[in-house]
């Protein structure tokens, strides 16, 4: 793919990468969400595992290419205050304190913002205000905290406290039920989207809960005859297009939602591989499967401290499964930089995009 | 046939052909019919796969786990204990112990777990094309050093090993042979890959190279022709120690423990008649696996050959947490849980070398019994879990049980399982002491449920358990 893709008066420049795997640090681990600061910071929720016990919330400084800076670590394994068995969701309120859910823990914990933990609510259950296996988390401007309740199939709102406010959705695949979701994001209308994982669609509910509207359909991209897979789920890489055609508005497995300014919807196919970019009446734009042809500052340190890592590179005859998405969990947009930033879980890394919205073609018989 | 009987027929199948069942799987495998239940055995695609989905949402590091335990053992764990495919795992499993590929060398989990997933799509179908398949696998390349087989510089490692354990086995040719065949397989190598740091791991892929390969005459077993690897592999295939070969480790796995396999050029089968019949049929079906596997659990040396088997240690591990329940999803701890089956030494995707595992009496140690009794015991002493559940609910509905009855239906239920008459009086004797069992208040029922779980633990650590 380019680096620059152009659509329908939009572009999409690819920017850089953030990053490397790593348990502790400079770099991530797994991660399964990430909301925007306060500042253009970046709070990342990482799974870990239980080889390293990279369980944690990194904040970090993006910037522009080469501009990252790891700010702080929290919520890091444990069963303690403060600690987290499987952090998935992560939130910052206008206060700047940062909300935290525990998937296996059943709990939201609150930290502030340069990290100390506060205090934490949820208990594990079916009731209301009970949570089971929370995932993603956001906050309203009106204080309130939206969680999603995903072993529940339902949306929780709770106050900063952890008092239920209000609840909606339950198990199916109708309108405003769900199937394990997993990501949540609001509009500059507090319109919800959530990532109806095992649905493979993003639904649209009106600030209250109302449904609005579906998008996307269950489904894989084609694989061209010659690709090989980079796992054995994907992605694959080929050396030609695939012959048939991506069929418009499929999905397999959606994890994470962003929306802009103008209300153009992002969504992370996380089983394609592939960041899908929709309008906002839900048809679909483009899609981007990560262009990361430049090494990330934290990446390179880890190459230039083992010179035979770039001996290998020198001899690698197909780079390109280097650059690509490999299960994409989570994506943000700045409005204020116009940056989307793409968690790119199996690669430990986020990609950035600009959003340019001056973008002028250039001639074309160049 | 009694129920009983047809209920313990078809326990053994899903022991021998899976990893056990509960007795309501049992039930309606019975209702279904033995040979029907082959069949579905032998057809896996008409159940789902294990949704790898669901694996990766909540343990994403199984997916390229690297080189360092657990992560790789957890998806390896999470595909044996959820799989609606019995003979298809079953049979990935029987091939990780025939072309044993380690951790150890390859240091690379996603890179075995890549070959595992090559045995379920293929372990089922022909011989021929799993052993071309597998001499393309660039990690067995990798364990082999086959990338080091250069046509001005022959390494034999692979050629040696594909004619002594994936194929003929000892005595069934010459030095010469080994020599020539590792000829043939010069500029089978890979790519390289892009190395682990800093996103990690990527794969490698198979690459043939025209410019390294020895393009000489070679003869190889009495054939004369300059031979490519896939030359190699037609010529073993026709030969009849190769079918025999293949069939002897099908009844050693499958069917009742034989010698381990460097000794097979000594010791005759132990039931010659029964490798002599799936050798015909593997021949006559031209190397295709599934009429032999029906061949084979169809017999009648198969049906009477009940707890003539020892359990490996994932037979074990596997068969215990599918009967108990309760890990359907991978949850936290579930590392712990994947490296069970090395601590009973049998450390999968980690073979001690590359004539894999050596099995029968030889699993069993001091160490390695202690570790299967208390494992098995800590689960089925759980009552909480479904499985146990289970079993305690079918005991209530008897009503009363005297100790003997107890005796018979733990048995019964958590096998069944045959045990001598000595085994019996110490179980009975211990039952005795908690007297009548009675589920008619609450007091009773928790009672009665504590002395279950602790003569189901009982039973677990008797001599017999062991035995599939």
């Amino acid at each position: 793919m380019a680096l620059t893709t152009y659509v329908k008066g939009r572009a999409y420049d690819w920017s850089h990468a953030i990053g490397r795997a790593s348990a502790n640090g400079t770099g991530f681990n797994y991660p399964q969400t990430m909301c925007l600061g306060t500042d253009g910071d970046i709070y990342v929720a990482n799974r870990g595992n239980e080889n390293n016990f990279g369980m944690r919330v990194n904040h970090i400084k993006v910037g522009g290419p080469g501009e990252e800076e790891l700010l702080a670590e929290f919520a890091t394994y444990g069963e303690a205050d403060g600690n987290t068995i499987w952090p998935f969701g992560v939130a910052v309120d206008k206060n700047g304190e940062v909300y935290v859910t525990d998937e296996w823990k059943s709990t939201v914990s609150v930290f502030d913002a340069k990290g100390k933990f506060i205090r934490k609510w949820g208990t594990p259950g079916s009731g209301p205000g009970q949570l089971k296996g929370p995932a993603g988390i956001i906050c309203e401007p009106n204080g309130n905290v939206i969680v999603v309740d995903s072993g529940n199939n339902r949306l929780q709102v709770f106050t900063p406290q952890g008092k239920l406010v209000a609840q909606c959705g339950k198990a199916g695949s109708g309108e405003g039920e769900f199937n394990k979701p997993w990501g949540i994001t609001l509009d500059k209308d507090g319109n919800i989207y959530v990532a109806d994982w095992k649905n493979h669609r993003v639904q649209k509910l009106s600030p209250a809960g109302k449904f609005l509207m579906a998008i996307g359909r269950y489904g894989k991209l084609p694989v061209a005859p010659n690709a090989f897979a980079v796992t054995y789920l994907g992605p694959f890489i080929s050396s030609v297009p695939a012959t048939e055609r991506i069929p418009a508005g499929i999905l397999n497995h959606p994890t994470g939602v962003a929306v802009d300014p103008e209300g153009d919807i992002y969504v992370t196919d996380w089983g394609n591989h592939r960041l899908c970019i929709f309008d906002k009446e839900g048809h679909p734009l483009t899609h981007l499967v990560g262009d990361a042809q430049v090494m990330s500052k934290w990446g390179q340190q880890s190459i230039d401290a083992n010179p035979d890592m770039m001996k290998a590179y020198r001899r690698v005859q197909n780079i390109e499964q280097l650059w690509r998405f490999c299960f994409p969990t989570a994506v943000v947009f700045n409005p204020k930089t116009d940056q989307i930033i793409v968690a790119d879980s199996q690669r430990n890394r986020l990609q950035v995009y600009n959003k340019v919205r001056d973008y002028v073609d250039f001639q074309a018989n160049l | 046939m009694t129920h009983h009987d047809d209920i313990a027929l078809m326990a053994h199948l899903m022991r021998r052909a899976g990893f056990g069942a509960g007795r309501d799987e049992l039930e309606a495998r019975v209702a279904k019919g033995y040979d029907a239940t082959v069949e579905e055995l032998l057809h896996p695609e008409e159940h789902p796969p294990v949704d790898p989905y669901t694996l990766l949402r909540y343990q994403p590091s199984s997916l390229l786990p690297g080189g360092v335990p657990p992560m790789g053992n957890v998806n390896y764990m999470y595909y044996l204990v959820s799989t609606q495919r019995p003979l298809e795992e079953k049979m990935a499993l029987f091939w990780h112990h025939v072309f044993a590929t380690g951790n150890s060398k390859v240091d690379n989990y996603d890179q075995l777990l890549e070959q595992i997933d090559l045995f379920r799509e293929r372990g089922m179908g022909n011989y021929k094309d799993l052993l071309l398949t597998i001499s393309k696998n660039p990690t067995m390349i990798f364990w082999l050093d086959n990338n080091q087989n250069h046509g001005t510089e022959v390494n034999e490692n692979w050629g040696r090993e594909l004619l002594e354990l994936f194929s003929l086995g000892a005595g069934n040719y010459t030095e010469v042979d080994v020599r020539e065949a590792s000829r043939a397989f010069t500029g089978w190598t890979f790519g390289t890959k892009i190395p682990r740091l800093p996103y990690g791991r990527f794969p490698w892929k198979f690459e043939y190279r025209g410019e390294d390969h020895d393009d000489g005459v070679k003869t190889f077993l009495g054939h004369t022709g300059n031979f490519n690897g896939e030359d190699i592999i037609n010529i073993v295939v026709e030969q009849p120690a190769c079918a025999k070969f293949i069939c002897r480790h099908l009844y050693n796995f499958f069917v009742a423990d034989e010698p381990q396999v460097p000794a097979w050029n000594l010791e005759p089968p132990r039931d010659p008649a029964a490798v002599e019949m799936l050798t015909q049929t593997f021949r006559a079906n031209k190397c295709e696996m599934r009429p032999v596997l029906r061949a084979l659990f169809t017999s009648d040396f198969f049906k009477k050959a009940r707890y003539k088997h020892l359990k490996s240690p994932a037979e074990v591990v596997v068969g215990t947490l599918r009967l108990t329940g309760g890990y359907d999803l991978p949850k936290p701890g579930y590392g712990q849980l994947s490296m069970q089956p090395s601590y009973m030494g049998q450390d999968l995707l980690n073979p001690p070398s590359v004539e894999g595992w050596h099995t029968g009496q030889e699993w069993i140690n001091s160490g390695s019994l202690m570790a299967r009794i208390n494992f098995v015991a800590e689960q089925v002493g759980n009552t909480n879990l479904p499985g146990v559940q289970a079993i305690v609910d079918r005991l209530k509905a008897m009503g009363v049980l005297e100790p003997e009855q107890l005796v018979d239906s733990c048995l019964d239920l958590l096998g069944p399982v045959e045990v001598g008459a000595d085994t019996k009086k110490v179980l009975t004797e211990q039952a005795k002491q908690w007297g009548q069992i009675r589920w008619d208040t609450p007091a009773h029922v928790e009672a009665a449920t504590k002395q279950t779980g602790e003569l189901l633990q009982l039973i677990v650590a008797t001599r017999e358990y062991q035995f599939a």
